[in-house]
């Protein structure tokens, strides 16, 4: 077994080595920021096609979009109904709440919120926030307006921190009932879940070094109490109240019609009634390269 | 075996045949072979011999074994197909070829220093505007034009005959009778209205024969350094016209008025840093330079006139006279360094620098007057500045006129001229002079 191992090892080391590192030859590892560069295009399609995104340095001015009309590096439709709408600009969003300046770790992070603006490529609004010598982008919660201060810690004390809205702070810190958002599923990994426009979930009980939330379609998480959370409803509440009015309205936003083809539907479709899943937990820990 | 190889033949057909055309199941079940132009349409079924694409393969990643050498085709110079790739130690020219520099890393770059620098250069926006530049360059805001130099306008002596109508043609020549277009861009109206007010103001050199010994640069590079608190900051790059004069600027603020500015504290605004914004660089050098040779005549700066001529980068008036502010300050230090030394100290003789800035329209005086070069501590003697705010010239200079349900909102041609701006314009000009 140990001679078919080292075999293997010693052709996998034979066989064509360049590891080139970084830009844009061929790689298939995908890197946590953006999860579209594990796609190996060709060389001339590389230069164009997913470069606007494949920026690593953080930067506060919007950049331009490419489109891509739901269709794929073979040039198919691959997701339906996407396709045209106004010009977008994407503003980089901190997800990781907890991020330390060079030099200020472990030190609670102050910021003040510059301005609370419309972001195109999502439901919530977004706050810009400058704190020491960095301004960065962060989603917005329900009140946040020009002015106010907020505040990321992430100290787990005995006893419970006072909520305040627009604040971030771990799971362990924050008393059993308070609306989050912006929840974290692993220690570090950056926001992933609760993060549309008026959403909102429940820190539901905090056992032995995990907690249970609540997320907004009723599902129970169970994630570790280290992880960032924050404060509040997300901004933009009366998201889900809109009237589209017209459907030039929808293909500004880059809705295409659908195909209007009638469809007998199956058992796939109508509303269920069915209990909640069992709770789903992630205190497992990642793999390094979900860490990173 | 053979059925097997068979239906491996047709699957490879079939996606050859893909790439010129697809295969559309027709009611019949009978395949047909459509040629479409474009070589693609939408397919619902997913069948594999019509149209499922494979994901692609990942490439076989080699890992690197410590101790174990990969046994290269290097020694035997082709491809060898059992072999590993081998790696080469990049190639140096051993001569340095300008069409294919490469710069060496930051760290190993001969001015690298560890410390880092916070330069505000020309295309500095910062936050918190002229509270981070009164931070920066431990200074006490005064608002308002100073008394002493809207005196000097207001005398009858020192106006120019016709003041007002000739400060008109100017304007309009810089913004309607420039171009036959309805607007000419800001790039171009700015610097010719300027220029045509400068040359109003020339014009009194008649009279008052001091003013002759001034002249103006256009572009000049400044640098400046100085030490607050812990960090080293700088002013650096060309910033706009200069008018240089040969005798300094009188002092404005009297002894009693400087030394009571130690009493007052520095306005900071936690929790945004005074860096922010800044750039900031470990590869620096520390430079006094005032962009003039020693023996340059004129060794005075005057007047500094900045122009907001919209996109690189836009600055809203607030940040522009934090500009301006900085600027100014960066003119009054590299002139004290030149006088005194680079020693931090109170000076005895407070050098005056006066700024202008425009976006063609606005305008906002500054007047600096740098008490001390000691800004390592927030306490002592602090500089002064005097900050007159957004007046405007002119309210609106039109070809075509604003009409809305047929009234008249704004005329053609110049409207709602103001003449205290250009008042205290001259003013600015006039003062050393007279």
């Amino acid at each position: 077994m140990s001679v078919g191992l080292l075999s293997c090892a010693l052709r996998a080391l034979s066989l064509g080595s360049s590891q080139i590192a970084g830009f844009p030859v061929a790689s298939g590892v995908c890197a946590a920021v953006t999860g579209s560069r594990g796609f190996m295009t060709s060389a001339c399609d590389l230069q164009n096609r997913s470069l606007w995104k494949q920026r690593d340095k953080y930067t506060v001015r919007p950049i331009g979009v490419k489109k891509t009309g739901g269709r794929d590096y073979t040039g198919r439709i691959i997701t339906q109904r996407i396709g045209g709408g106004h010009k977008q600009r994407y503003r980089m969003i901190d997800f990781q709440r907890l991020r330390y300046e060079a030099g200020k770790e472990q030190q609670p992070i102050e910021e003040k919120v510059m301005e609370v603006r419309y972001d195109p490529c999502r439901s919530a609004d977004i706050a810009l926030v400058a704190g020491g010598s960095r301004k960065r982008w962060i989603i917005a919660t329900e009140h946040m307006e020009a002015g106010d201060v907020i505040r990321t810690s992430g100290a787990i004390g005995r006893m419970a921190v006072l909520a305040r809205e627009g604040d971030s702070h771990p799971l362990g810190a924050l008393p059993v009932g308070t609306l989050v958002n912006n929840l974290e599923l692993f220690p570090g990994k950056g926001a992933q879940y609760i993060r549309a426009a008026g959403t909102c979930g429940v820190l539901l009980r905090k056992v032995n070094g995990t907690a249970i939330v609540q997320l907004p379609s009723k599902h129970q998480i169970q994630v570790l109490e280290t992880c960032m959370v924050t404060v509040g409803r997300v901004s933009n509440v009366e998201h889900n109240k809109r009237v589209i009015g017209k459907a030039g309205r929808n293909r500004w936003l880059g809705i295409r019609p659908s195909s209007g083809l009638w469809q007998r539907k199956g058992g796939w479709a109508g509303r269920k009634i069915r209990p909640l899943p069992p709770m789903k937990s992630f205190i497992n820990l990642p793999s390094a390269a979900a860490r990173s | 075996m053979l059925v097997k190889m068979f239906k491996a033949t047709v699957q490879r057909v079939s996606t050859s045949a893909l790439k010129i055309s697809q295969n559309r199941k027709s009611e019949n079940f009978h395949s047909v072979l459509i040629m479409i132009p474009h070589g693609r349409c939408c397919l619902s079924t997913s069948s594999c011999l019509y149209g499922k694409i494979l994901p692609r393969k990942k490439p076989r990643v080699v890992h690197e074994i410590a101790g174990l050498e990969p046994i290269t085709y290097a020694d035997r110079m082709h491809f060898v197909p059992g072999l590993a790739k081998p790696k080469f130690p990049p190639w140096e020219r051993g001569w340095k070829e300008p069409n294919h520099y490469q710069s060496p890393k930051l760290e190993d770059m001969p001015l690298y220093k560890d410390k880092p620098c916070y330069i505000f250069n020309q295309r500095t926006n910062v936050l918190e505007g002229v509270r981070q530049a009164l931070w920066l360059s431990k200074s006490v805001l005064i608002k308002g034009f100073p008394d002493q130099i809207l005196t000097l306008a207001e005398d009858p002596a020192n106006q120019i005959e016709n003041q007002d109508e000739r400060v008109q043609n100017a304007i309009k020549s810089s913004r309607l009778w420039d171009t036959t277009e309805h607007r000419p861009p800001r790039e171009r109206f700015c610097p010719s209205l300027l220029n045509g007010l400068l040359h109003l103001c020339g014009g009194l050199q008649v009279t008052h024969p001091e003013l002759a010994k001034r002249i103006l640069a256009e572009k000049y590079s400044l640098a400046a350094t100085w030490r607050r608190g812990e960090d080293v900051f700088q002013v650096r790059g060309q910033n706009g016209w200069l008018l240089n004069s040969m005798t300094p600027l009188p002092v404005l603020a009297g002894q009693e008025q400087i030394q009571s500015t130690a009493d007052q504290a520095l306005e900071t605004f936690y929790p945004i840093a005074p860096t922010i914004d800044l750039q900031n660089t470990h590869v620096y050098q520390e430079k006094n330079d005032t962009g003039f040779r020693e023996d340059y005549p004129y060794p005075h700066a005057h007047t500094l006139f900045l122009m907001e001529m919209g996109n690189a980068p836009k600055l809203l008036p607030e940040q522009l006279r934090a500009k301006m502010v900085m600027f100014t300050f960066g003119n009054a230090l590299a002139r004290a360094q030149a006088l005194y030394g680079k020693e931090p100290s109170v000076l005895e003789k407070p050098i005056v620098v006066q700024s202008v800035a425009t976006n063609g329209r606005l305008f906002q005086f500054v007047v600096f007057q740098l008490n001390t070069t000691d800004l390592q501590s927030d306490s002592g003697v602090k500089n002064l500045v005097w900050v007159d705010e957004d007046q405007p010239l002119y309210e609106f200079a039109k070809v075509k006129p604003l009409i809305k349900k047929k009234v008249v909102q704004v005329p053609a041609g110049l409207s709602g001229y103001q003449p205290d701006t250009f008042k205290k314009f001259l003013a600015l000009y006039l003062h050393g002079a007279v």
